[in-house]
């Protein structure tokens, strides 16, 4: 009996010595508002700096998620510290509740923080790529221990779970790149000149304000034939990502313009033109 | 065939330039007719290109064909002006032959189509800007089997060159004119700054020393205020001859430099795309006049507030309907653009 004493009493003290006193709670809050702070100053710091960087732009954001974790990680390091001596038994029974909290339903957020980590360090994405992933495109403007966000065409942000990097294909248009590769097609009447509607579309699309050639990110113009039209496919790279959509545009209405001009057409109406890319 | 004059009697400056002018002439005296070796003189605006042109007119001027270009090339005319007995073409600021808007290449094409089937030795001056453009969008590389990149100068070169131009001494002075000396800066500290090429200079001031009329009594050698002077319009300068050299006319006070005078320039641009591609389009075409611009931007541009914008922050001039960079900001709008990728 004395000894079962003994045990629950010990047991009792751990338990007490593990409920924080005001003093720990004061340090806990100091702790969380200072890892916040840090994230937040150096995400701006990082943010603005990489505006200036240019064409390192994304490989300067890429260390945002990765600070992230560190300092987080830091934090609840100190917490712990604060709140346990960290002996063998505190440590256990630390272990045993967040065992018991990820099972009663924190798995979720879990599994989130560890797909957040494989995401800062393993990088399938970075904040600023394009990226597509469960069925959402759009630019990634911030990866989160639980979510990264992603703003569409459209100027939603979505906020895909970080779990979703176990689970889904994911596909980056840049890969950490700043340029990035555009499709453009036209369609015009089987009849009109297709060799010059080529010329024409090419030269619309190296003389774009937004276009980035090199020897690694080269430009090609395609023609393909279909029962009732031919498509012309230009290939280029938009210098900074962020002006996709501009690029396409520029590089269509400029070379829409010029094709009118010189009597190429659309092909005739009634005939179902694709909207969505083939191949 | 042409005399056989020094290196310093074709040349208007004796040391500037003088390996691509080596490798320059080494080619033209082993052309025969067959097979030429064409040849592309690669220069920033205000390189000193000018110079070896120049030269090569005085030394072969009895084998040149010249074809100089002010502006835009809009018609074919001017391959019917390459006729004769004469071997060597030597064509100034090609750049004007290519346009960059849709159909802008067709003088370019045309241009080298007749390169291609020609027995005559081209020469030819291009604005590196245009020359990397071109390159990338057709290969134009593939047509120079002598390509020569008209290098950046140092300070020893521009010292030789400056100098060269008095008989008089030029008296350095390492500090402030008198008076304004008590935080005189005669001494600077190189910054480097990350993800910018440039080098910032930050003047360090110092307490002490007296007028600072002189080297030895601000405590810098006059020899080594005379470095120093070179160093600091070379770095300003980046390298550039033309620049260089204006930003030395503008600093001589009479016969007297002083090196805390000479005008750090600021450079903080801040534009948008169209505005940047204007810029693109000046700085790749060194003097174009407001029509072709306009061609160029087309309909989505407005143009005039577009210069406005251009010209009231420094960066452009306009002289006769013409626009171009502004020298002392050359170094400026190339690190901004090639920074944003608009040039490359």
């Amino acid at each position: 009996m004395a000894v079962l004493n003994e045990t629950l009493s010990t047991d009792a003290s751990q338990i007490a010595s593990a409920i924080p006193e005001m003093g720990e709670i004061i340090t806990i809050v100091l702790i969380l508002v200072g890892a916040y702070l840090i994230v937040k100053i150096a995400d701006f710091l990082l943010r603005r700096i990489s505006e200036s960087a240019g064409r390192y732009r994304i490989t300067v954001t890429m260390v945002i998620p990765l600070l992230k974790i560190i300092v987080y990680v830091s934090a609840v390091y100190f917490i712990i510290l604060t709140i346990f001596d960290p002996g063998l038994p505190e440590l256990a029974l630390f272990s045993g509740l967040f065992g018991a909290a990820i099972g009663f339903g924190l798995k979720d957020i879990f599994a989130d923080i560890i797909g957040g980590i494989v995401i800062a360090f393993e990088r399938p994405y970075q904040i600023g790529d394009k990226i597509e992933v469960s069925g959402t495109y759009g630019e990634v403007t911030d990866i989160g221990l639980r979510a990264t966000r992603v703003v569409t065409p459209d100027d939603s942000v979505v906020s895909i779970p970080n779990y979703a990097i176990f689970q889904e294909a994911t596909a980056s248009q840049n890969a950490g790149k700043t340029e990035m590769m555009v499709t453009i097609d036209i369609f015009i009447d089987p009849r009109s000149d297709a060799d010059l509607a080529m010329d024409i579309l090419k030269d619309a699309l190296i003389t774009s304000k937004y276009v980035y050639i090199s020897s690694t990110r080269p430009y090609t113009v395609l023609m393909q034939d279909f029962p009732f039209y031919r498509r012309i496919r230009a290939r280029g790279y938009v210098n900074d990502l962020r002006s996709e959509f501009e690029f396409r545009s520029e590089v269509t209405r400029r070379a829409w313009g010029e094709l009118i001009r010189q009597g190429i057409s659309p092909p005739p109406p009634g005939h179902v033109v694709p909207n969505k890319m083939e191949e | 065939m042409g005399s056989e004059p020094d290196f310093a009697a074709d040349l208007s400056h004796p040391i500037l330039h003088e390996d691509e002018w080596n490798r320059i002439t080494a080619v033209v005296d082993a052309f025969e007719n067959e097979r030429p070796a064409h040849i592309a003189v690669i220069a920033d605006p205000f390189a000193g290109q000018d110079v070896l042109m120049k030269g090569l007119l005085r030394r072969y001027s009895d084998r040149v064909i010249h074809l100089p270009f002010f502006s835009v090339v809009k018609g074919r005319d001017f391959l019917t002006q390459i006729t004769g007995h004469k071997d060597i073409v030597v064509m100034d600021h090609c750049h004007f032959l290519a346009t960059r808007k849709i159909g802008g290449f067709a003088m370019v094409d045309a241009f080298l189509d007749h390169l291609s089937t020609s027995e005559r030795l081209f020469i030819t001056q291009w604005n590196s800007f245009t020359w990397s453009y071109l390159k990338a969008t057709r290969h134009i590389e593939t047509f120079f089997p002598v390509v020569i990149v008209i290098p950046e100068i140092d300070s020893k070169t521009l010292k030789k060159l400056m100098l060269s131009r008095y008989t008089d001494e030029i008296e350095f002075v390492a500090g402030e004119p008198s008076g304004n000396d008590l935080l005189s800066t005669d001494s600077a500290r190189i910054v480097k700054l990350p993800f910018c090429e440039k080098q910032y200079s930050i003047s360090l001031p110092h307490l002490f020393g007296g007028n600072g009329e002189s080297g030895k009594r601000t405590g810098v050698h006059p020899e080594d205020a005379e470095d120093i002077a070179f160093d600091k319009i070379i770095r300003i300068a980046d390298g550039n001859y033309g620049v260089a050299e204006r930003i030395w006319d503008g600093s001589l006070d009479g016969n007297t430099l002083r090196v805390a005078e000479i005008p750090e320039l600021p450079c903080a641009i801040s534009l948008d795309i169209n505005e940047s591609f204007l810029l693109t389009i000046i700085l790749s075409m060194e003097s174009v006049s407001i029509v072709d611009l306009a061609e160029i931007a087309g309909p989505e541009i407005n143009l005039k507030q577009t210069l406005f914008r251009l010209t009231h922050q420094g960066l452009v001039f306009e002289k006769k309907g013409y626009f171009g960079i502004k020298p002392e900001a050359l170094g400026c709008v190339k690190g901004y653009l090639k920074r944003i990728r608009m040039v490359w």
